[in-house]
């Protein structure tokens, strides 16, 4: 198997390397795919780390406000660095960005903004959208 | 021989000439006879402009006409004459000739009867500003002109010689030469101007690199100071002295917009110094999240504050939450749902002031867990996992930064415009009471009979009564 790699590509670079951008693109698709079926599986979903402070502040924070949160802990999925790495993607940025949450299947994003929503007084109204919160 | 004497015409011997005149052996100087020749002088007179030619030719008249012995009555007389009179060109010591023509300048010390000192005293004193004018520009041409003069004036006295009238041909060099000394003259104006304007643009380019300098130090230039970049002061007390110049344009800021209340002035101008206040605001927060990349403990433990307000600290600076109910409370004229607006404010970063408490008390916990937990023979991983997550420090102070920001510019949503500049005057009164409070207190602890003092009783007791009710609402707290 590996002699055929070896001989493809010295035989036509060109097209090998497409082939593995394409290959790179279906994954990351995977993976975008994956992301968004579990976000729309609940209303809030959290992507954090266990050992992660930040994520601690924003469960509290959710938790004080009486709202069902769907956690997933990246560091403990076998799959983690991969989704971690296409939220960096869809955040736009390229440090980890942990705590990131989702609300009614839409990107948030990371704790600032979540605070920044909420000051706004716009949090409120989206969970309530989004099913999260009653009253 | 001769010729090259008189060619020489050696100031720097003033009495060289007068010595060498006395030995009239010259065939040369003799040729011309014993008397002056007139009527070469009147034609010089006829040319203003080849004065200098006639002083030479004056000269050489002189030397040729007048025999040694009255030269020897007034030693010190015809050296300076011949100096004045030969001028600028024939210098041989710039500064010799310059003292001469100024000596020159005062007197003709010669008799006045005689027809050649006084035509030449006319002469020389109508064109006495401009031989000065000459030599003093002709310092670094007397070498051109001592080769080209001893040349010429030997071939002018050897033509001399010759032909008394003819004067064509030494007209023309000598006009020659005095083209050439006035472009030199000019040439060097030219110069001294351009040197000038170089000195002026240098000068305006320092004044400007230095008001950049002020306006970059204004501005923080402390960010690049905290590299440490051979400096001594480290990046706190940068971040002191950069606090310290935010409070004096706080106070600037603050007395602009109660004066702009107090003149009523319209409401988009209240607005523009609303939103100015607003970036000042963002300006500090800016600052302490850059100060905290370098010194996180410095801003978290609030050094930068007086002891009051460390006292109330959350996170390095203030509760969200106590500023809005301290703002229901104190201003007046404001609608129902303005109120209830401020409500849902101050429950909104309630909420979100309690996440971030719990979070770093976890962060707390976590670090306390990896030292106290850490094996006494080899605790370097624990330390190092235990950095690791103080380095999450950073993260909460910005996150408690971005709500008091975000806190402030939604008051500014909710409330018009004189509110808001009145409810930021009210912050601002509440921290000088606080400031002036830490500074009663260490007075106090200092000097126990402060109310015997004259010069603080009054401050002191006015300000325990401006203290009484804003106290009391953080008591609760």
């Amino acid at each position: 198997m590996n002699q055929e790699k070896l001989m493809h590509y010295q035989v036509d670079p060109w097209n090998y390397y497409m082939m593995r951008v394409r290959r790179r693109r279906m994954e990351e698709e995977d993976e975008m795919e994956r992301v968004m079926r579990i976000v729309s599986e609940s209303a809030v979903v959290i992507f954090s780390s266990s050992s992660c402070c930040m994520c601690h502040a924003m469960k509290s924070l959710f938790c004080g406000m009486g709202v069902n949160t769907m956690v997933h802990e990246l560091d403990q999925d076998s799959k983690g660095k991969q989704m971690e790495k296409t939220l960096m993607r869809l955040l736009a940025t390229n440090s980890t960005t942990l705590p990131v949450v989702f609300i009614g299947g839409k990107l948030v994003g990371s704790m600032d903004t979540l605070l920044a929503f909420h000051v706004n007084g716009s949090l409120v109204p989206l969970l309530k959208q989004a099913g999260a919160l009653w009253l | 021989m001769a010729s090259q004497r008189i060619g020489e015409l050696d100031f720097s011997e003033p009495y060289g000439i007068h010595h060498r005149i006395n030995n009239p052996s010259s065939s040369l100087i003799n040729d011309q006879g014993s008397g002056f020749d007139f009527g070469e002088l009147e034609e010089a007179i006829g040319l203003q402009g080849v004065k200098i030619r006639n002083d030479e030719t004056k000269a050489s008249a002189f030397f040729t006409g007048k025999p040694a012995a009255t030269l020897e009555m007034f030693p010190s007389w015809p050296m300076r004459f011949h100096q004045s009179s030969i001028g600028g060109t024939n210098n041989k010591s710039g500064g010799e000739s310059s003292d001469s023509a100024l000596s020159s300048k005062n007197e003709n010390p010669f008799e006045p009867e005689s027809p050649l000192s006084k035509k030449a005293s006319s002469f020389c004193s109508s064109d006495q500003l401009q031989h000065l004018q000459l030599q003093q520009d002709m310092t670094n041409n007397n070498d051109v002109i001592k080769t080209a003069s001893s040349p010429k004036s030997a071939h002018e006295k050897r033509k001399g010689g010759g032909s008394t009238s003819d004067n064509k041909p030494l007209d023309a060099k000598t006009l020659r030469r005095l083209a050439q000394n006035r472009e030199a003259a000019r040439k060097s104006r030219l110069r001294k101007k351009a040197y000038v304007q170089q000195l002026e643009s240098s000068r305006l380019k320092l004044t400007q690199l230095e008001q950049d300098l002020q306006r970059a130090r204004s501005q923080g230039m402390f960010m690049d100071w905290s590299g440490g970049v051979g400096s001594n002061i480290s990046s706190g007390a940068m971040f002191d002295m950069e606090y310290a110049r935010w409070l004096e344009e706080d106070n600037r800021l603050l007395t602009e917009l109660r004066n702009g209340l107090e003149a009523a002035l319209s409401d988009n101008e209240m607005r523009v110094m609303v939103e100015g206040y607003l970036c000042h605001y963002d300006e500090v927060f800016r600052v302490k999240g850059v100060t905290a990349k370098a010194d996180v403990f410095h801003v978290i433990n609030g050094g930068w504050t007086s002891q009051a307000e460390r006292c109330f600290l959350w996170i390095g600076g203030f509760r969200p939450s106590e500023i809005i109910m301290m703002l229901i409370q104190q201003l007046e004229a404001v609608a129902e749902q303005q109120i209830m607006g401020m409500y849902g404010l101050r429950h909104s970063s309630q909420q979100a002031e309690e996440a971030l408490s719990q979070g770093l008390d976890q962060l707390q916990q976590s670090v306390v867990d990896t030292i106290a937990g850490a094996p006494l023979v080899d605790g370097v991983q624990q330390m190092v996992v235990a950095v690791g997550k103080l380095a999450n420090l950073e993260g909460f102070l910005r996150q408690a930064d971005n709500l008091r920001q975000q806190t402030l510019h939604q008051l500014c949503r909710l409330l018009t415009v004189r509110q808001a500049a009145r409810s930021f005057l009210v912050i601002g009164e509440y921290y000088a009471r606080l400031r002036a409070l830490s500074s009663l207190w260490a007075s106090r602890s200092r000097d126990q009979t402060i109310i015997t003092s004259d010069e603080n009783s009054c401050q002191t007791t006015t300000d325990m009564q401006m203290l009484q009710p804003s106290h009391n609402h953080f008591s609760s707290f």
